[in-house]
């Protein structure tokens, strides 16, 4: 049976609770969909259940979400979490969203819909990243938060906030940090000095900023200005190497988590259509997006991390602003705390983007890192390597789409989301043209994978 | 299996019985099946399709499809997205299951 609602919101994160818990308010018929078990989104996850020992290493920025997770779990709409979106399309009254749910495929209807599925990490293609041993930091992150997991001893690899956050969990829990290579390009600190500016705006999260990346260069065997970083190893991992003030080192370690940043999740957002937009400044494809969320598809928004990458905060004011608009959409009545309440919102939106301005020119992703040596594989579903991608590109081939044609890259199980953007990369390199020309990969459906018996009994479409 | 990278936070922590590859286990029980796994000793999980190389979990969050097992008889299951439950059984590459 087909269910209809006033507002879908796909993901359960700081956007799309803030969201739901604005539209509910209004009196809106809402339901989120989120894939994980229990609401939060990454930046939060599993605070409704983390015991006290796990909170105290998480520390305050991860608690700071409880008073939202309270509101959303006590806010009166539909909330389905474990639901994987496999398909979503333009429908007549408004948009199908299709869900496997406890291994069943429920289709669900709404008049107007919210992108709120957030972000992924940028996939950091270095040679061997592929071997066991190897994981992103935000892998390291959600074993903490969810299981309780911890590595004995670990080597971190990259840059961006998350990997000195990582850092300061672990210590905090007593995680030996064999060594912590930092992959930020000296130039970005240049790049990043006029924007200080915006970032005194949000004084808090600078000092912040600050006291955590001053603390790890003290506390753990920080090494700057790193490069060209290889995991070493036949089977798994056994160390990594890399190069430091033009010398080569070695170092032996079994587990090595990468970070360089995050991406938004794009592929719901093209798969209806929606216009994408290449960030010079965040370096990945956007889908783009008004003040409140709109996109080029009438009665489709899109908030948080899964529009422009900005953090929990940022997230929780657009996806609240989202659902305001779309609970007044139409009433031109509004009262005039409601007007000056979307005022602030939109104008502290802003703000707060500018004053990221310093964090995307300080961790902006190094560019050998957008150059994958030879025989690294860049696509991990497919094995296909940098050199087998650069060589069909220099032929001349059109773009990404038709290079998955050639080699097979992007056509694998995660469909092309670990690959698409070091394709795109790769590419523009071998035909020497901006990358902002190359058109991301094409998404089709399904989403998520669906298996045939759950496809046949899936009501109707 | 080998001696596990990983260790768990909390102290004596409630536990669940999971089969694994058919030998039983205990096992913490607020891990995800993909920690587990990790915390088993079992890193590489999975041999690549077209290679036989070894993967292990690479994402935790359902992106990338490295940590595909067999979960109570259901193929190509994402181990990071299923929590343990008492009594489940997971087959990985290592007991010959390549899903």
């Amino acid at each position: 049976m087909n269910k209809i609602y006033d507002y879908l919101v796909i993901g359960a994160g700081p956007a799309g609770m803030a969201a739901a818990i604005e539209a509910s308010n209004a009196g809106l018929r809402v339901l989120v969909l989120d894939q994980a078990a229990s609401a939060g989104g990454q930046i939060y996850r599993n605070l409704g259940q983390v015991g006290d020992h796990q909170a105290k290493v998480l520390g305050a920025d991860y608690l700071a979400g409880k008073p939202l997770l309270a509101q959303f779990m006590a806010a009166n709409c539909d909330y389905q979490p474990m639901a994987q979106l496999w398909h979503i399309e333009a429908h007549e009254k408004g948009f199908m969203v299709v869900a496997l749910v406890r291994g069943e495929s429920i289709t669900y209807v709404t008049s107007h819909l919210l992108l709120a599925n957030g972000a992924m990490e940028r996939p950091m293609a270095i040679a061997g990243w592929h071997k066991p041993g190897v994981m992103t930091a935000g892998a390291g992150q959600i074993l903490l938060k969810t299981s309780a997991l911890l590595p004995k001893r670990v080597v971190l690899a990259g840059s961006g906030p998350l990997l000195l956050l990582l850092a300061q969990q672990y210590r905090a829990a007593g995680v030996t940090i064999t060594a912590f290579l930092d992959t930020t390009p000296k130039s970005n600190y240049w790049h990043a000095i006029p924007w200080l500016v915006a970032g005194f705006t949000t004084p808090n999260q600078l000092f912040k900023g600050v006291w955590l990346t001053l603390v790890q260069r003290i506390k753990t065997p920080y090494i700057t200005g790193v490069s060209h970083i290889e995991v070493l190893g036949e089977e798994c991992v056994t160390g990594v190497s890399y190069t430091a003030a033009g010398k080569a080192y070695e170092i032996s370690c079994n587990l090595i988590m990468l970070h360089q940043g995050l991406i938004p999740e794009t592929q719901m957002g093209q798969l209806l259509g929606c216009a994408q937009v290449w960030s010079e400044t965040q370096q990945c494809w956007q889908t783009q997006v008004g003040v409140a969320g709109q996109t080029s598809v009438p009665g489709l928004q899109v908030a948080g991390d899964a529009g422009t990458i900005g953090g929990a905060y940022v997230a929780q004011t657009k996806g609240r602003l989202a659902g305001i608009t779309r609970a007044n959409s139409g009433v031109a009545a509004l009262s005039l705390r409601k007007r000056l309440i979307t005022l602030w919102l939109c104008l502290r939106g802003k703000q707060l983007n500018w004053a990221r301005g310093l964090v995307d020119r300080l961790y902006r992703p190094a560019h050998w890192l957008s150059e994958p040596a030879q025989d690294t594989i860049v696509c991990r579903c497919e094995q296909v390597t940098a050199s087998a991608i650069t060589a069909i590109a220099s032929t001349g081939c059109a773009g990404v789409n038709q290079l998955k044609g050639f080699t097979r890259a992007g056509m694998g199980a995660c469909q092309g989301r670990q690959c698409g953007l070091n394709l795109a990369y790769l590419v523009a390199h071998a035909q020497n043209r901006p990358v902002s020309e190359v058109e991301p990969l094409t998404v089709r459906p399904p989403l998520n994978p669906i298996n045939l018996g759950q496809l046949s009994r899936q009501a109707e479409l | 299996m080998t001696d596990s990278l990983f260790s768990c936070l909390i102290k004596d922590p409630a536990q669940c019985p999971i089969v694994v590859n058919g030998v039983e286990y205990q096992v913490p029980a607020q891990l995800s099946v993909a920690a587990a796994l990790l915390y088993l000793g079992d890193l590489a999980i999975r041999k690549h399709p077209i290679s036989g190389e070894s993967r292990a979990p690479f994402c935790h969050m359902g992106v990338c499809f490295e940590c595909l097992v067999s979960i109570d008889g259901q193929h190509k299951r994402r181990a990071c997205l299923h929590q343990v439950m008492p009594g489940m059984c997971i087959d990985t590459a290592m007991a010959g299951v390549n899903p």
